[in-house]
């Protein structure tokens, strides 16, 4: 599955911000296998970008193609469709079941359309040094650590595209490298693309192509 | 997807509010119940109080007259055209005839076997409506004889009162046959003498039959009168205890003999009486639903978080409104297996205890109460499954 941008554009974001993007209002096509990377300071809609790729936010003018269908004319149906077999994501504030436990958080998604084994749950949860931390209460983790139950989330699922919103704003460099190559990992099994949003160069990324926003 | 209610059950607060679930649980319980005996009961009173006399052809006849009271004594009490087409237009009227009756005077006197001389009426009706009739009741004009059908409880009267005080020979069935009564007819042709000859008796009709062929001449011979103008109206109805019925010739200020719909009558209070019950527990059933409703907004709006995030990594709403409302399709399939064994209990209980095995009772509930059961339980389930799903779509 392809994503295409048709000048998409937030209606919030002033007019001159807009013209300099290399990805407002332009027209672009994101093919699974490619790791895009889209680079802009805080404030410029990084956020509300991946919002809008994920159809969660509506406010903006041009459109967005699953497929070569435009995602304004889905239903939650089919973004639920979507969700569970397309498209998945890493949002910057997490969204976790707070009062659930890690495991928990884990198990909802991967049951949802299981991609893995239960036991590869454990196995990317030792990787990503959170292993003991299975059935703690996710409030009671660090958010660090919430930051990489997110990550182990998002890649229970099949899907083309792996979208990511600062997916490592609280990690450091070693535990940075160990989540980049678990997720280049399972891209790569499913021959899925990248689209990550930052406000640098991620380190450890080799995108293919880089976009400012 | 394999997934279940369980997978998705820690995620929602279920557990909070258990005292107004319990109490929706008992409430619908109690109004299904109430209902269902209702139901059950409406059902016995229409069997026990059919009225299973005269009905020899599954019909039951009645005569209707105009009631006559102090402030109408002076008005015509005939029945128009209008009338009978309006009377034979009702669901739970099969058919209507108009009673014809003499119009000029008329006596009867016993000849040698019976010294006994009386003023007499003469009535016809659409023969289709008499119930003993032989071959030999017509009559054409020039025929001296007349063939009568009268009421079996004239001869009982006979029989049993004025023949023994005066006397006289009874008779029985078809001994009277064999009596030849003198009718006399006076009007504007004079007077003119014809044989009566009883050919019938009649446990439907209680008057004086002759054909209408005989009527319609001696009315137009004797009182040149061509006019029907009814008085009387033979109604022929599946039930004559069907409260519509009664309720119609209430309506119609008809006047009836009581002892006909006496069961009618008290059928209309019991039924009354059943169905306030039955409406007091559609009352009840409709506050339990309301309660569980309540129950259920609650539960989604404390999980509404969770919902809302289970909806963004990928669950479908349509999923999670069935998935959530089967849940309780489980606790509404025991309410109702237990009212319903309830009720069955109950239902025998009355006619084996009260009725004492009644016959026109079956032990067993009618199929009805099942199947009004059922339409309950899909009703609630289809109710729930709508109400989670629209709130859901909310979120």
């Amino acid at each position: 599955m392809q994503i295409q941008l048709q000048k998409l554009a937030p209606t919030f974001i002033e007019e001159e911000k807009i013209s300099g993007s290399q990805v407002w209002n332009n027209d672009m096509v994101f093919s699974p296998g490619e790791k895009i990377q889209v680079i802009a300071p805080s404030g410029s809609g990084k956020t509300s970008f991946i919002h809008f790729l994920y159809g969660m936010r509506k406010d903006h003018t041009g459109n967005i193609l699953y497929a070569d269908k435009n995602i304004a004319g889905f239903n939650a149906e089919d973004f639920a469709t979507h969700r569970q077999r397309s498209v998945s994501i890493v949002f910057q504030d997490l969204r976790l079941f707070t009062q659930q436990t890690v495991l928990q958080n884990l198990e909802i998604k991967r049951q949802l359309a299981p991609y893995h084994a239960a036991t590869k749950v454990m196995e990317m949860a030792d990787r990503l040094g959170i292993g003991s931390k299975l059935n703690k209460y996710c409030k009671t983790c660090s958010y660090g650590e919430q930051q990489r139950i997110a990550i182990i989330r998002s890649l229970q699922q099949p899907f083309d595209f792996l979208l990511l919103d600062e997916p490592f704003s609280h990690l450091d460099d070693a535990n940075r490298k160990l989540a980049m190559d678990l997720i280049e990992e399972e891209v790569e099994l499913r021959k899925a693309g990248i689209i990550l949003a930052d406000l640098k160069a991620t380190d450890h990324f080799n995108a293919t192509k880089t976009f400012n926003l | 997807m394999n997934l279940s209610f369980h997978h998705i059950a820690p995620f929602l607060t279920t557990g909070q509010n258990k005292l107004s679930r319990w109490l929706s649980y008992i409430g619908l319980g109690i109004g299904v119940l109430l209902l269902l005996c209702s139901i059950q009961m409406y059902i016995n009173i229409n069997a026990l109080l059919k009225n299973k006399d005269q009905k020899k052809d599954g019909y039951d006849y009645i005569a209707v007259t105009k009631n006559i009271s102090n402030e109408n004594m002076a008005g015509s009490h005939s029945f128009t055209d209008a009338d009978i087409a309006e009377i034979k237009n009702q669901s739970f009227i099969d058919d209507a005839a108009p009673f014809l009756s003499n119009k000029f005077v008329t006596k009867a006197n016993g000849g040698a076997t019976l010294p006994f001389s009386s003023d007499i009426f003469l009535e016809s009706v659409n023969e289709k409506f008499i119930d003993t009739l032989p071959a030999s009741f017509t009559w054409k004009e020039g025929d001296n004889t007349i063939p009568l059908i009268i009421s079996s409880d004239y001869l009982e009267l006979y029989n049993s009162v004025f023949a023994p005080s005066r006397d006289l020979p009874q008779f029985s069935e078809k001994s009277i046959s064999s009596l030849l009564i003198g009718i006399d007819c006076e009007g504007l042709g004079g007077t003119q003498t014809f044989r009566g000859n009883i050919v019938a008796m009649s446990d439907r009709i209680n008057t004086v039959i002759v054909p209408e062929s005989f009527l319609k001449w001696a009315n137009r011979h004797f009182a040149n009168s061509t006019k029907a103008e009814p008085n009387k109206i033979l109604l022929k109805t599946k039930d004559a205890n069907n409260p519509d019925l009664l309720t119609f010739l209430q309506q119609k200020d008809y006047h009836v003999n009581k002892d006909k719909t006496r069961f009618g009558r008290i059928k209309q209070i019991l039924q009354a009486i059943v169905s306030g019950l039955a409406g007091f527990g559609v009352l009840v059933i409709l506050l339990a639903m309301v309660l569980f409703s309540f129950y259920l907004q609650l539960m989604i709006a404390r999980s509404k978080e969770n919902l809302q995030l289970l909806l963004t990594i990928g669950y479908s709403p349509a999923w999670l409104s069935k998935t959530v409302s089967r849940k309780w399709i489980p606790v509404y399939v025991v309410i109702l297996i237990v009212t319903v064994a309830v009720t069955a209990f109950m239902h025998w209980g009355f006619q084996h205890f009260i009725m004492k095995d009644n016959e026109n009772l079956s032990p067993f509930i009618h199929w009805i109460v099942i199947a009004v059961a059922v339409v309950l339980l899909l009703i609630s389930v289809t109710l729930n499954y709508r109400l989670v799903k629209k709130l859901l779509y909310r979120l």
